[in-house]
């Protein structure tokens, strides 16, 4: 068995990339969003961002605002 | 699982938290990939979700051979086992929709080989995300991600669906999904 990617294409960066991304942004700018558990959230995570866990984003997405770019890891 | 939802700009960050702390590079995750458009027919989709389980069925059974702790062996074998109902199901509602009367064997060896032809192996789809083996955080971790994709590909197909019966059908096994990932969840909060 064979793998494809499937998804609507997003854009990806890699991590210098959002560290760039989000410099000289305020936290209104731009949504940073964790979808890892909120175990892993508490041990770590990157300072301003939301936690809303892969298995309850599609049930919590209007808890992010649409117009602002989503930044996800 | 935000596009397509009315989101104007979804960036994902290859790599995660990891290449965050360590400031590595991460190659993209496109790699060697095809990208699809999201607007893929139901049939096409159910052709693309039928490969997705195999591949779900398969990376389980992968790591059921390199993880060493007995639960988690154990959680793999029962999802690697589901995923096959769900392949049962898919081919099922693919006769359904199509009105082609096809068998297992020539549905997987002509439709699903043609749809993933070029496609990668099991090991080098996972070894695009570079999980550290001894570490069973990344495995489940990966395991959720590949889910989460399972997810959202069928409730993507559930809305595309024309008629009630065949939305029932992927609503339900989107629902198996995240019941899948919930119990990855519990998981990974034990590790």
């Amino acid at each position: 068995m064979r793998w494809k990617q499937f998804f609507t294409p997003v854009q990806s960066m890699n991590s210098e990339e959002a560290r760039e991304f989000m410099s000289g942004k305020t936290l209104d700018e731009f949504t940073l969003l964790d979808v890892r558990q909120p175990g892993e959230y508490e041990k770590q995570h990157i300072p301003g961002s939301k936690l809303i866990p892969v298995g309850e984003l599609d049930k919590r997405l209007d808890e992010l605002d649409p117009h602002k770019p989503v930044l996800i890891y | 699982m935000l596009s397509g939802k009315g989101f104007d700009q979804v960036i994902n960050m290859s790599g995660g938290i990891k290449a965050w702390n360590d400031r590595v590079a991460f190659g993209p995750e496109d790699q060697g990939l095809e990208l699809l458009t999201g607007n893929e027919s139901i049939e096409e989709t159910l052709i693309i979700a039928y490969s997705l389980e195999a591949g779900l069925q398969d990376f389980y059974l992968t790591m059921i051979d390199k993880v060493l702790d007995d639960a988690v062996k154990s959680l793999f074998r029962k999802l690697s086992d589901i995923e096959v109902i769900h392949q049962k199901r898919i081919l099922e509602e693919y006769i359904q929709i199509t009105g082609k009367e096809i068998d297992r064997e020539t549905f997987e060896s002509v439709t699903v080989e043609k749809a993933v032809e070029g496609g990668l192996t099991t090991e080098e789809y996972i070894s695009l995300f570079k999980p550290d083996w001894n570490a069973l955080p990344d495995i489940v971790d990966l395991a959720m991600s590949i889910e989460a994709q399972a997810l959202d590909l069928y409730s993507r197909a559930a809305d595309r669906s024309a008629d009630d019966r065949s939305r029932g059908a992927m609503k339900k096994i989107a629902e198996e999904e995240r019941a899948h990932l919930e119990q990855l969840a519990k998981l990974m909060d034990t590790l």
